[in-house]
């Protein structure tokens, strides 16, 4: 044997025979625009090892004045969320997360199982009827509290991912479901929009309104940091 | 704002990596220069890995995985070759291997595809050439899948044996000597099959 290629001419009657049988012979070349558009597709393709690396950026952008974090969320961007809560409850006015903004929603990182808690809409009743002033200790005295930002916002539910925990047992998204007619008056007190922020409190498994749950804003801020700042 | 060769200009692109707001520029820079080489390479590999997987599969899961092999291209660009045939040979290997273990699952579809979109084989023979080759496909079907495979690669890939080698990662020599045995036995097996078939007739061979 001369080298390793040599051995490629050998026999070319069997290889012609062989190449006879090539299922591919018949096949027509590709559409170059497909080509084309499969290539583009192929270098869009976020890099699955850098795409929570990306969120983490663009969110911690968003927050280049924080400079610390509770250490007590458990995804990326909750922790990012999570700075402004220790601002909330530390009574510190911030008011660069008002419900106002234009930021992009942060997205769910991919934890397997969330935990999900789901709690209702007010009864028709609570919704319209007369509120009492919104004080810190009724709102200190609720079930469940906590920021969370609307991931989805459908007919019958809300869907919150929770940035900061402050009653309650700890969850990492809270359901809120009901049906439409109650949920219009929950969505329309509250004025729950996606991807925003909103302070939520709950007692016996429905809403809190009467102000005390809305967009994380600084009066409902200072309420729920006077509640819960220890 | 600088330009590269097709006149996109550069910055533009969202930064994908955490880097410091002075080296967005340079960043974008190096992806246009990633985004150049594989245009400039890509366009080769898609049609031999076309061939190559429609030889080997039924016409989805070929789209399938030539659209993973050209990903794994793109993110492994630094690791491409100057010969990026065989390599991408090789990595299309490995996805059709892991894209035919997941689809075991999912036979029963996988089947329903193949009916709807014939193979080629079913469909290819043109009307003045062969119809088929009853005793090369028995002989083929007799040999051990590694050797059907290296005789694949240089008679449809048409590789030489150091091309071979990176696609099965072997050296050189050791697919001469298997490539060269392969053959022995391809041939033995004709001559069997075709002896056999000489005494009742090729129609026995391909009743049908």
């Amino acid at each position: 044997m001369s080298g390793p290629d040599a051995s490629f001419d050998d026999d070319p009657q069997l290889r012609e025979r062989l190449r006879a049988v090539d299922p591919a012979a018949s096949l027509a070349p590709a559409d170059p625009d497909r080509v084309a558009r499969l290539l583009e597709a192929t270098m869009s393709t976020p890099d699955r090892d850098t795409t929570h690396d990306t969120g983490q950026h663009d969110i911690g952008q968003h927050d280049t004045t924080q400079h610390r974090d509770t250490g007590t969320t458990r995804r990326p961007f909750a922790r990012i969320a999570g700075v402004a809560a220790v601002l909330v409850i530390g009574g510190v006015a911030f008011a660069a997360t008002t419900g106002g903004d234009d930021e992009t929603p942060p997205t769910a990182g991919g934890d397997p199982a969330p935990s999900v808690l789901t709690l209702a809409a007010p009864a028709e009743q609570g919704a319209g009827a007369r509120c009492m002033m919104p004080n810190a200790d009724v709102l200190a005295g609720q079930d469940v509290a906590f920021l969370g930002t609307v991931e989805e916002l459908g007919a019958d539910t809300v869907l919150l991912a929770v940035d900061e925990q402050y009653a309650g047992e700890e969850a990492d998204e809270v359901r809120v479901e009901s049906p439409a007619d109650r949920m219009e008056l929950l969505v329309g007190s509250v004025d729950f929009r996606e991807g925003e922020q909103y302070l939520v409190s709950a007692t016996g498994g429905e809403v809190a309104v009467c102000g005390l749950s809305g967009p994380a804003t600084g009066e409902l801020q200072n309420l729920y940091a006077e509640a819960f700042g220890g | 704002m600088p330009e590269d060769a097709g006149g996109r200009v550069l910055g533009h692109t969202t930064p994908r990596c955490a880097c410091e707001g002075g080296a967005v520029a340079e960043v974008d820079a190096g992806e246009q220069d990633r985004r150049a080489r594989f245009e400039a390479m890509a366009p080769g590999l898609v049609e031999p890995l076309r061939r190559f997987l429609v030889r080997r599969t039924d016409h989805a899961t070929a789209d399938d995985v030539l659209s993973e092999t050209l990903l794994v291209c793109w993110r492994r660009l630094d690791e491409v070759p100057d010969e990026p045939l065989p390599w991408a040979y090789a990595v299309a290997r490995h996805a059709l291997a892991n894209a035919e273990r997941g689809a075991r699952r999912q036979r029963r579809v996988a089947a329903k595809v193949a009916t709807l979109d014939p193979p080629p084989e079913a469909a290819a023979a043109p009307d003045d050439g062969p119809p088929g080759d009853v005793p090369l496909d028995e002989a083929l079907a007799a040999l051990r899948a590694d050797e059907a495979e290296l005789l694949r690669l240089w008679a449809w890939e048409q590789l030489g044996p150091s091309e071979i080698a990176i696609v099965l990662d072997l050296t050189p020599n050791a697919v001469s000597i298997r490539l060269h045995r392969a053959r022995q036995k391809l041939r033995e097996e004709l001559r069997k099959i075709e002896a056999a078939a000489g005494h009742e007739g090729s129609r026995g061979r391909s009743r049908s």
